[in-house]
């Protein structure tokens, strides 16, 4: 490339960065009466998404989703506690969602993001509700809480799932929950056995085969799995997976969580300057439709990618 | 939180506590032993950085020592806090805090707070802090993994985080830690020889300069041993500066084409 080609190159970009920053609206409704966004994309389209599953050797099960930018690190680790006394045969799951400094530049040491708390409530709803909604009638959730039970009334696995936001460019919730699901089918439970004090501990290799309480239960059965896709709504466009960008200007977002029996699970619209149409929201759930298929596959690329290794 | 069920039952970790005794390879002092990874005594564990990890900072680097692994990020500089004094020079902010599922039972990373402060000791005498006035440059440190020698692995990917994002240094700040196991002195511990240690040395340099940014010792040692110890982290640190240096002029290579 010649210098003097360069330096108007320059000068053109410059402009063009100058009024995206000025007028961020305008510069991104021009592009959509084209039916295109900035970054390359149809409006309908979710970025490149990837999963690495067993990134954390110290977790039980762990996995390391990435969609455009965004990026989360979820780990599982197991425990045992006491089950409760109105449900012996069950164990628990608890799901923390953290937002460190590192992840974006509005998140300071001490001072939690606005965004934390609310990924994590729809977190537990998504995953933790749809387990007892199930469960209560017959086991038709995503995970059986009685899958986790080690003797009964005695010991139980309690999940710690812990998710991170490594880079934070918006849809943080589907990223999150994906990285949420992906951990969960990587999970490997640990082989335990009842020791002299009535504890449970692992069962290494060299110690045999005493008393194994849990032979068969290595992985979690994992039924109807939840995938979602955020929108942003503005005018007549829908916009889907948005980052972060495009989340600051459009300030309407609809999620929609679907499960792999192509059943609603949730949908989520924070208010927003936009009211939603029914026929935006179909569009919203078909559109949704399709990347759940998208992100199955990508899963089950990723799980039979690890069990070729 | 309302998805949490009832008050949460108290949990243990089912894996086996670490032992409280020495497993008896430690004990021979003149016996042969080998370390739990097969690496010779004066032999660190490969090293591997990466630049960008992070799209949202103006800097980062990933770093990853065997099992222990960092993301390092920089804000910065930025607009100071409202609360501070004006300053002729920038100020320097940093924070380390541990994933938790970085440890082996969950939640038990270190004192972050400690941490924290002295990952600002050792990388503030390398930044020319003259350079953003009246700003502040923020850098943040997440363990993902502890397996040992962790504040020397944070120390030396924040100074590759720091690079990336342009921030001006006298150097490449590399840091690297002995552990004394009886009469041994083992560089680059793993998370099982610090547990059965006797004493640390961790030194953090400017290897281009020569200059020591920090030194902390803890434990019982001789003289000559503190020597000896000093000695191989200056020699280790010289090598990892180049190791970080490639790996900086890997990126910028990489985004000039």
């Amino acid at each position: 490339m010649g210098y003097s080609n360069a330096s108007g190159d320059l000068s053109s970009e410059m402009e063009v960065d100058a009024f995206r920053r000025l007028f961020p609206l305008r510069f991104y409704e021009r592009h959509l009466a084209e039916l295109i966004r900035p970054d390359g994309r149809a409006l309908g389209k979710a970025r490149d998404t990837t999963i690495a599953l067993g990134a954390v050797a110290s977790a039980d099960g762990s996995a390391l989703a990435k969609i455009g930018l965004t990026t989360m690190l979820a780990a599982i680790k197991m425990e045992v506690m006491t089950p409760l006394k109105e449900s012996p045969d069950e164990g628990c799951i608890v799901i923390e969602f953290h937002m460190p400094p590192i992840c974006s530049p509005l998140v300071r040491p001490g001072r939690p993001a606005e965004a934390a708390p609310v990924v994590s409530k729809q977190l537990s709803d998504t995953i933790l509700r749809h387990v007892k909604h199930f469960s209560v009638r017959s086991f038709s959730g995503m995970i059986d809480l009685k899958d986790l039970s080690l003797v009964s009334g005695k010991a139980a696995w309690m999940a710690y799932l812990d998710i991170y936001c490594l880079d934070a460019d918006g849809s943080l919730f589907d990223v999150a929950l994906l990285s949420a699901v992906a951990a969960f089918s990587h999970l490997q439970i640990p082989v335990v056995s009842m020791n002299d004090e009535g504890k449970l501990i692992v069962v290494s290799e060299e110690n045999g085969e005493k008393d194994v309480v849990n032979k068969e239960k290595r992985k979690l059965r994992l039924n109807r799995i939840p995938f979602s896709l955020t929108c942003i709504l503005h005018k007549k466009y829908i916009l889907a997976d948005p980052t972060a960008e495009e989340e600051s200007i459009f300030e309407t977002v609809v999620t929609v969580v679907l499960d792999t029996s192509d059943q609603l699970v949730s949908l989520y619209k924070p208010g927003g300057p936009a009211l939603a149409f029914t026929s935006s929201v179909q569009d919203c759930i078909a559109l949704t439709k399709q990347r759940l298929k998208e992100l199955q596959t990508i899963l089950d690329e990723s799980i039979s990618g690890m069990e070729v290794d | 939180m309302a998805g949490k069920a009832a008050p949460t039952p108290t949990t243990y970790s089912p894996s086996p506590t670490t032992q409280k005794t020495k497993p008896s390879f430690f004990k021979n002092h003149d016996a042969d032993w080998v370390r739990p990874d097969g690496r010779g005594f004066h032999q660190c564990r490969p090293a591997f950085f990466r630049t960008g990890a992070v799209n949202a900072a103006a800097g980062s680097a990933y770093a990853e020592f065997g099992n222990t692994k960092v993301i390092v990020s920089v804000f910065g500089p930025r607009e100071s806090k409202k609360a501070m004094m004006y300053s002729d020079i920038g100020r320097l902010n940093c924070n380390v805090s541990y994933a938790t599922f970085a440890t082996p039972v969950r939640g038990q990373g270190s004192d972050d707070e400690d941490f924290s402060s002295m990952l600002h000791k050792a990388l503030e005498g390398a930044i020319i802090l003259e350079t953003f006035p009246k700003t502040t440059v923020d850098v943040f440190a997440l363990v993902l993994e502890s397996g040992g020698s962790d504040l020397p692995v944070v120390i030396s990917c924040a100074s590759v985080a720091l690079a990336d994002a342009g921030i001006m240094m006298y150097d490449l700040v590399a840091s690297v830690s002995v552990s004394c196991l009886a009469k041994n002195l083992v560089i680059d511990p793993m998370l099982e020889e610090e547990s059965y240690q006797d004493g640390s040395l961790m030194l953090t340099c400017m290897p281009s300069k020569y200059e020591v940014t920090q030194l902390t010792i803890t434990g019982e040692w001789s003289a000559a041993k503190i020597n000896e110890g000093m000695q191989l982290c200056l020699d280790a640190c010289s090598k990892l500066a180049n190791i970080m240096r490639s790996c900086l002029k890997e990126a910028a290579s990489g985004s000039e084409e």
